[in-house]
């Protein structure tokens, strides 16, 4: 009987052990959301998405930068738009059927980010990003790495530099 | 341990209900030492308080105010007559153990440092029926002995009380609660009896009293019965939330509004609107209902901050050597948390003020003829969606001269600006950061500071301040504050195509002016209402807001308040009042200048409200001249024909080679468009401004007609000329274009010369100049 109750004890024991260990193979692993932004691809941790639509009317933010576009509602909530290509100081385009709003979020931060059309969800193993190259670290450090995929690499955004406010 | 702390909680919140209470009780019996009622209260306070603090351990507290009830017992049986000097110590001792609940609430422990012996000291001096002594004497005598005695008790004590707290077993701790309990309620059923005594008593007592007493008095029976018999303590977090949810319900209600009147409009007569008006309406009713009743949930009394006020005047008369004498009314007027806790320094900061700068001295007062007696009176009532405090002495009054000539002496305003100076305007100047009349700075005053301090916070719960005053008879203050602040009521102006909300309690009128009532001074320009000088700024300016349209011959005018200063803001529209919420917009966009927050209205659509006080800054930096701009626009220079802009909208490209080929011979610049809403684009783009318009009735997207009516409804092109070209010439044709604003019927087919005439002599071009 107690013999049994040990083994019992036992292998929950182990199970405690093993499953923090499956979670590690998955850790390693990163998801990501992919979209267009001019000509580059661009992708985003899907944990700090919050939702993604598609473009409804904003109003214009005075005293604000050229990239604020304004704030729009998002079911009851005031949030700001930012556009993505006047940020990364690419020329303008108009809004089509592919342009999404993005909502990131980090902690009580949220924004909206004007993006010109979804690619894909990616996974993405940990091993296979990189930090940016130093000689291009300069660039405003929205950038949190660089992913190797098979076909072609990645830029990997960094959340919180985009919620940041910089003006 | 934990329910030691709800109890200490408990006490700290009563203890300082007391103290409050107290502190008004002793002013008021300072003018009626006979009053046993006050008496007695007085003394149940403290004897209250010493008694809960000798059960939590509190043993500072417990010394003082045990002295403190041995003398107001001896007052109490007539051993002792309470003079001034005796009131002062009492005073004192009341402020001591202010202090002491202070460091309970913010350590734990009443071992603070505040030193009581010296005042007990002389508390024991005077139940013993000696004179009292000052603070110093009294030091030398005993504090030595004492202080010794102390020493050696305290920390023994001490260290018991710990341990037997912790021996405490639960079931201990309880019947302690239980007991403490059934004393309170003993002693509230006490209070309310011996208060229902003295009501019939009163009258007696009250004869030969002023009338002022009698006022009192009525408030007070007041209170009494207005007291609830139940209350529930909730947080406040809880209240915030809860307001939260109705500021969402208040959003979706007007949402609601807005949907019902557009199916009122579409299925006019149909049987089930009838229906959905009756659900409409009375969602919307019972949503204002439970808004309303909510706030209710958050109000205070105003009381909470006028208690205080009393000991504050008689401080202050004191000290200045003054005879004053405050005067209250409306402290059972509500007021939401959040504003009764911004209120209380401006009022001190105002009362303070009052107190020094506007009563005068008793020997001025009796050189004026007046009563050496100075009064302040503090009232507060609703008016509408505000609150209005009434701040009023019968003191010197300002002199808008002397305030002007301070001002220059200290370098706030230049002499440019006194000129154009309304006496108004100068009673403003008192608000400026160091500005102070005060020939030297006193314990009271003469910083300059808390004028300034008033500015702020009123300024901060969009409030306005009112000045009045008569040389010679007094000032009156007035300041006006709106009773919430998370739901308001806001009137959506229209700047260019984009829309915005001004807080309505900021509004003081909107009117509507001809251009040419805007006057230039200094640069600045500036509007003549009524006998007041109005800066002026256009709306579109503040915010730029991108000009699509021109301003008409006449333009609207919302004239704003805040604190004491005044703005015009010329707007393109006015919308209309609406109730709006206000919703931060993040933190990305926080602190954005001019921009108090957002809101959604009806539609769906985000508005942002706009911050009044943040206006006024950024209108006093605008360097726009109306006038000037104005006049510059009308005074275009055209030299050649090639000056003048024709546009052509037709969706034909023959058509349009045509009108080409005829209008080639003026030699003015044509510009081409295919469609309505391609014309009105270019229009609106404004790079080019066109003197005449030739338009196709028949086009896809947008057709003639609709064009002719869409320009119309800019001011700007009210009088440009539109030359409709079409082939449908009948009459009903031709009333239809006259009714949408066509200048001119063009029939086809036409004259090339017949065009090339019309056009020239619509767009005026000199026949010098054509070639």
């Amino acid at each position: 009987m107690s013999a049994g109750l040990e083994n019992v004890l036992k292998k929950q024991k182990e199970q405690l052990v093993s499953l923090p260990q499956k979670d590690k193979i998955d850790e390693d692993i990163m998801q990501l959301v992919g979209f267009i932004v001019g000509e580059e691809e661009y992708a985003i941790p899907i944990l700090s998405i919050q939702e993604i639509i598609k473009p409804i009317d904003f109003t214009r933010v005075p005293s604000t930068p050229e990239f604020v576009l304004g704030v729009f509602n998002l079911r009851g909530n005031v949030i700001p738009l930012i556009d993505l290509r006047k940020k990364f100081t690419l020329p303008n385009k108009p809004i089509d059927s592919d342009t999404r709003y993005i909502v990131l979020k980090d902690g009580e931060n949220i924004a909206g980010f004007v993006i010109d059309k979804l690619t894909e969800a990616i996974r993405i193993k940990k091993s296979q990003i990189e930090e940016i190259p130093e000689t291009m670290t300069k660039k405003d450090g929205f950038i949190y790495g660089i992913g190797k995929r098979d076909r072609g690499i990645i830029t990997i955004l960094k959340v919180e530099s985009l919620l940041k406010k910089d003006f | 341990m934990d329910e030691l702390q709800e109890i200490r909680e408990d006490f700290l919140i009563e203890a300082f209900e007391l103290i409050e209470q107290m502190d008004q009780d002793l002013v008021e019996l300072e003018n009626d030492p006979d009053d046993l009622e006050l008496l007695n209260r007085i003394f149940r306070v403290a004897h209250t308080v010493k008694g809960s603090s000798s059960f939590l351990n509190f043993d500072v507290l417990t010394e003082l105010t045990h002295h403190m009830e041995d003398v107001l017992n001896k007052a109490r049986k007539d051993e002792l007559k309470i003079t001034p000097e005796i009131m002062d110590v009492i005073l004192e001792s009341v402020d001591m153990m202010k202090g002491l609940l202070e460091a309970i609430r913010d350590s734990g422990s009443d071992d603070c440092g505040i030193e009581i012996k010296d005042i007990c000291g002389r508390f024991d001096a005077i139940s013993n029926g000696e004179d009292v002594p000052s603070a110093d004497a009294k030091a030398d005598e005993e504090v030595e002995q004492e202080c010794q005695a102390q020493v050696e008790d305290a920390p023994e004590e001490k260290q018991m009380s710990e341990e037997e707290l912790a021996n405490l077993t639960d079931e201990e701790v309880e019947a302690e609660i239980e007991r403490l309990l059934a004393e309170k309620q003993k002693e509230k059923q006490e209070k309310k009896a011996k208060k229902k005594a003295t009501t019939s008593e009163q009258p007696k007592q009250q004869k030969p009293a002023p009338a002022k007493k009698v006022a009192k008095k009525d408030n007070k029976d007041k209170k009494v019965s207005s007291q609830p018999e139940q209350t529930i303590r909730v947080e406040v977090s809880r209240l915030d939330n809860l307001m939260n949810l109705i500021g969402e319900l208040v959003l979706g209600k007007n949402r609601l509004l807005k949907i019902y009147d557009d199916v009122e409009e579409r299925y006019e007569g149909e049987k089930f609107l009838e229906e959905l008006n009756q659900v409409v309406s009375s969602v919307s009713l019972v949503t204002t209902d439970l808004q309303i009743a909510v706030m209710k949930t958050r109000m205070l009394p105003i009381a909470k901050v006028f208690n205080k006020f009393p000991r504050l005047v008689r401080d202050l008369s004191r000290e200045l050597d003054k005879d004053i004498e405050l005067i209250m009314s409306g402290e059972e007027t509500e007021l939401d948390k959040s504003i009764i806790e911004e209120i209380g320094d401006p009022l001190v900061h105002m009362i303070r003020n009052s107190c020094d700068h506007g009563v005068e001295s008793k020997e001025k007062r009796k050189e004026a003829g007046k009563d050496t007696k100075g009064t302040v009176h503090l009232k507060a009532y609703n008016e509408g969606n505000q609150i209005v405090i009434e701040i009023k002495d019968d003191g010197a009054g300002m002199d808008p001269d002397f305030l002007k000539m301070k001002a220059m002496d200290k370098g706030i305003v230049s002499e440019k600006e006194i000129e154009n100076m309304s006496d108004k305007e100068a009673y403003g100047l008192i608000f400026k950061p160091g500005f102070s009349t005060a020939a030297k700075v006193t314990g009271v005053s003469g910083r300059g500071v808390g004028m300034d301090v008033v500015k702020t916070n009123i300024e901060k719960l969009n409030g306005i301040i009112d000045i009045e005053s008569v040389l010679g008879e007094g000032t009156t203050f007035k300041l006006k504050i709106p009773l919430t602040l998370a739901i308001m009521q806001a009137l959506l102006v229209q700047a260019q195509e984009e829309y915005f909300a001004i807080p309505l309690a900021s509004v003081l009128e909107t009117v509507r002016i001809n251009f040419d009532e805007i006057y230039t001074i200094d640069g600045k320009n500036v509007l003549k209402l009524r006998n007041e000088i109005l800066p002026l700024a256009r709306l579109s300016d503040m915010f730029e807001v991108e000009k699509v349209l021109d301003d008409g011959e006449q333009v609207y005018v919302v004239v704003i308040g805040v604190a004491e200063s005044k703005l015009g803001i010329i707007v393109d529209g006015l919308v209309g009042q609406e109730e709006v919420v206000i919703k931060s917009m993040g933190e990305y966009l926080q602190g954005i200048e001019g921009i108090a927050g957002a809101t959604i209205r009806g539609d769906g659509g985000v508005t942002l409200i706009a911050d009044v006080s943040a206006m006024m800054d950024i209108a006093k930096n605008l360097n726009v001249n109306l006038v000037a701009e104005a006049e510059a626009s009308q005074t275009r220079e055209k030299n050649s024909p090639s000056d003048y802009n024709v546009l052509i909208v037709d969706d034909s490209k023959t058509d349009r080679a045509i009108m080409q080929k005829g209008l080639k011979p003026l030699g003015i610049n044509i510009v081409e468009a295919t469609n309505g809403v391609e014309a009105l684009e270019l229009l609106k783009r404004g790079d080019v401004l066109y003197d005449a318009m030739l338009i196709d009735i028949e086009m896809p997207q947008m057709d003639g007609y609709t064009l002719a009516s869409e320009i119309r409804k800019y001011s700007k092109y009210k009088n440009l000329p539109l030359l409709a070209v079409t082939s449908r010439s009948s009459k009903s044709d031709r009333l239809r274009g006259v009714e949408v604003g066509m200048t001119e019927y063009i029939t086809k087919p036409y004259s090339l010369e017949y065009l090339a005439n019309t056009v020239s002599r619509n767009i005026k071009l000199p026949v010098g100049v054509a070639s």
